[in-house]
């Protein structure tokens, strides 16, 4: 009877009294006509509660007649009178509506922007720049391809090393990384002189213009003036020029690393453990449940479960896997450890050493103990060590 | 109730394994628990009070005794009551 109760429902049924004293006939006469009656309680003597649908309600005229009963409506439910309610108050509604859609209009375009990271660019250059590409107080947050923004930005703005736009409801926060000031280049007119960038042995010294203060073969150390850009002359008053000289020389680097002879290797055994919880506004619903690994590599993926157009709901199902290591102990020979050692330390010294720097020569020794091995690299490289400093 | 009429039906019915109730016009009752009673084939309400539902069926009248007794569904075929049940007989 259920799917007769939401009929009844959608075409709108009575809630009804009836009183006199043939009540049972009255039930009786209704189920013969064929009046569905339902959830019918019995008040006191004389009196029932029914509940009918309002097609039937009309048949039961005669049926009062012949029972001499009296009916009274109590409430009317069901969709037609909801509708009728609504339809009496239509303006109110359409207020509502009108409302969200509204809410909806005004919050898809972005009314504000924000701008951090900014050092010494003005925060209005910014501002119109963007506004030239296409974000400006105003505009339709759907017609914004973040990427190209940023990309554009960054073309048109040279200065700007890194450009982020997000967009949170209607603000947009544009994050923005200037370039550091480039090394000042000294003009040709200006005096300066030359010094040392770090210790090392002069293999050569070419002076083109200012004085030289050191010979090919002398020890420098770091910061030491190499060529001086005031130039004194007896009879002669003192002089400042620009320095210019090439200034080769043989520096030192070297680095130590220790190879333990135990060696632990982790491998992945194939085993993975999944977990499952929800993310609501940054708050985590999560089952603690145990991971059955030790050693293990961890693994997030996010997903965001309703969207609704340009609205991501902050409801996120977070699925964490879990991958299993095992750890091996594997014992390395001499030789082995040897070879890792020497990989490692030519990585390290290439770090260190500049680009244009020419390697003279190379040297690793081995300095064995019993758990580990120290290897240390010493490597002799030639290059130019001479750097100009303005003279004030 | 043991008309000849009747006792030929019911040898019938007995021989083609057919269900009584609808070829003999009786009630088939069935109780769910103390709070539900359904009749089947029944013939009208005879009185209908809070505590007391008498029903006119094919067997007989059925007197259903308990608390707030309500008529859930009353259809041709068909009568739900509700309520809290405490006996139900013929009398």
């Amino acid at each position: 009877m259920l799917i007769l109760r939401i009929w009844n429902y959608l075409r709108g049924y009575a809630i009804i009294i009836v009183k006199g004293i043939k009540i049972e006939r009255f039930i009786n006469l209704a189920v013969v006509n064929d009046i569905y009656l339902w959830d019918i309680e019995k008040i006191d003597y004389t009196t029932i509660k029914a509940k009918i649908s309002s097609k039937d309600f009309l048949k039961l005229r005669s049926i009062v007649r012949k029972t001499d009963s009296n009916i009274q409506i109590i409430e009317k439910c069901g969709i037609p009178f909801k509708l009728k309610k609504i339809k009496n108050r239509k303006w109110f509604f359409a207020g509502v509506a009108a409302l969200f859609i509204f809410i909806y209009i005004l919050s898809s375009y972005i009314w504000m922007i924000e701008i951090y990271g900014l050092q010494n660019i003005d925060e209005q250059v910014i501002i119109d720049n963007l506004s030239y590409e296409g974000l400006k107080i105003g505009v339709r947050k759907n017609k914004i391809n973040k990427r190209e923004i940023e990309n554009k930005m960054l073309i048109r703005m040279p200065e700007l090393t890194w450009v982020g736009l997000e967009i949170k409801g209607t603000k947009a926060f544009v994050t923005i990384v200037e370039k550091k000031p480039e090394p000042q280049l000294i003009n040709r007119d200006e005096p300066c002189d030359i010094i040392a960038s770090k210790n090392g042995v002069i293999e050569k010294i070419l002076v083109l213009n200012g004085d030289g203060m050191v010979k090919d073969g002398d020890t420098v150390k770091k910061n030491q003036l190499l060529v001086s850009g005031t130039i004194i002359r007896d009879n002669f008053p003192e002089r400042y020029v620009h320095s210019m000289a090439e200034v080769h020389a043989r520096t030192w680097y070297e680095d130590v690393e220790e190879i333990p002879y135990e060696q632990i290797e982790y491998r992945k055994s194939g085993k993975v453990y999944t977990t499952y919880s929800m993310e609501i506004i940054n708050r985590k619903l999560e089952r603690n449940k145990k991971i059955p690994y030790e050693d293990y590599n961890k693994r997030e993926r996010e997903i965001y479960v309703l969207n609704f157009g340009s609205y991501v709901f902050p409801i996120k199902l977070v699925i964490t896997e879990y991958e299993e290591l095992v750890s091996m102990t594997k014992i390395i020979s001499a030789d082995e450890a040897k070879t890792i050692c020497e990989e490692r330390l030519n990585t390290k010294i290439k770090l260190q050493i500049p680009e244009d720097a020419v390697i003279l020569n190379q040297r690793i020794e081995y300095f064995p103990n019993e758990k580990s091995l120290i290897g240390k690299i010493y490597v002799e490289v030639l290059e130019d060590i001479g750097v100009k400093v303005r003279i004030y | 109730m043991s008309s000849k009429s009747y006792k030929i039906k019911e040898k019938i019915s007995d021989a083609l394994e057919l269900p009584k109730d609808i070829t003999l016009d009786i009630p088939k009752i069935v109780i769910l628990g103390t709070d539900s009673v359904s009749i089947e084939n029944h013939k009208g309400i005879i009185s209908y009070k809070d505590n007391e539902v008498r029903i006119n069926t094919g067997s007989g009248i059925l007197t259903i005794t308990g608390h707030k007794l309500a008529i859930k569904s009353i259809i041709l075929e068909e009568i739900i009551i509700i309520g809290k049940i405490d006996s139900i007989g013929y009398r």
